[in-house]
């Protein structure tokens, strides 16, 4: 299929025939990348802090380091919330497993609470009371970041607060207990390494790097993939858009529309598959119009 | 034991100042050679300007 033809003659039920199409040649690939980016990144922050307190790396190189495996440890994650590497039952389920719950330590996100509030995000993407992301909404780029601050003050209602009530609601109170372990090693980690005189070694290592993570995910993972975040219907309630640091300075996110309508189709192929669907995007009406 | 935790998460804003802000800002004060007023120790710089942060922040539940 041309990139450029218009299907706008056919029917729904074509368009989903071809749509289907196109997503099963990209679904069951297996993301090699996905898998070794995972392990890399969290040895390689795991290796930053004896690194650091041997002095073998100055603290400001590390600091950079730290902060680049922090704002990348989620995508990998994400994957295996998917069941991309391996679908329950599977030989290399473990794997996916493994993925999930490893590589978001440096960001203090447990597995289940990311997996099971994200599934809510594809069920009820940009709804006002039931996406648990929708905090992430904002009316720009610096306003997004603002939200990201103000929505992850102690007793705000969005951020990784509303994680908790979203938790609540879908009957999931239990895996609200993951985050308050989670929280408590990080916190009284950083405090006893304060307290032991490495305050500064602690903020650059994981607490300033986290906050920067956060930053960069929710504005390229979360915002600019559902700006405005007005609709929600199938082919409106994402879009695809060009980002000024690219799709590998965006983590793939520029394609974020065809992660939505089809989940399965590991980050890597997202690219691939829009430039097939595209027609039959715009066909649907969806917002493809930047890229 | 969940309410010892949501006391614990109650009283985050004022944890973190104590636990975390004042060592780090001692060692910040240390580590460029600066010179605290009054007198004061570095640590004691540090508990202050936590003081300072936590306090407020405890009440409103946000840090700004």
């Amino acid at each position: 299929m041309s990139t450029t033809q218009d299907l706008s003659s056919l029917s729904d039920a074509n368009l989903m025939r071809l749509e289907r199409e196109i997503a099963r040649k990209h679904i069951d690939k297996f993301p090699y990348f996905a898998v070794i980016w995972a392990f890399t990144n969290l040895a390689c922050w795991l290796a930053l802090w004896p690194l650091v307190f041997t002095g073998v790396i100055p603290l400001w190189l590390a600091f950079i380091v730290a902060t680049f495996n922090v704002m990348l440890c989620y995508l990998p994650s994400h994957e295996a919330q998917h069941d991309i590497i391996a679908k329950p039952g599977a030989r290399l389920r473990w794997l996916n497993q493994a993925v999930g719950h490893l590589s978001t330590i440096p960001l203090v996100l447990p597995y289940r609470v990311a997996k099971l509030t994200h599934m809510e995000h594809h069920k009820h993407a940009n709804h006002h009371e039931l996406d648990p992301d929708i905090s992430s909404s904002a009316s720009g780029p610096l306003a997004s970041l603002w939200t990201t601050f103000t929505s992850n003050q102690p007793r705000a209602k969005g951020g990784f607060n509303a994680y908790a009530d979203t938790l609540e609601r879908i009957g999931r109170p239990e895996v609200v207990f993951d985050g308050v372990i989670y929280n408590i090693i990080f916190y009284f980690t950083l405090f006893g390494l304060a307290w032991s005189g490495f305050a500064i070694e602690a903020a650059l290592l994981w607490w300033l790097p986290r906050w920067i993570a956060l930053f960069y995910i929710r504005y390229y993972l979360s915002w600019a993939p559902h700006h405005p975040a007005k609709e929600q219907s199938r082919y409106r309630n994402t879009r695809s858009f060009r980002s000024i640091l690219g799709n590998i300075g965006s983590m793939g996110m520029q394609y974020h529309i065809i992660h939505h309508l089809h989940p399965r189709i590991p980050l890597y192929r997202t690219p691939m598959a829009y430039w097939e669907m595209k027609p039959i995007l715009e066909a649907r009406g969806a917002e493809v119009g930047e890229l | 034991m969940e309410k010892a935790i949501r006391t614990l998460f109650y009283f985050g804003p004022l944890l973190f100042a104590f636990g975390f802000i004042a060592p780090l800002v001692a060692q910040t004060i240390t580590a460029l050679d600066l010179l605290p007023p009054f007198g004061l120790s570095p640590l004691h710089a540090g508990l202050i300007i936590s003081a300072l942060m936590g306090i407020p922040a405890q009440f409103r539940g946000s840090w700004i």
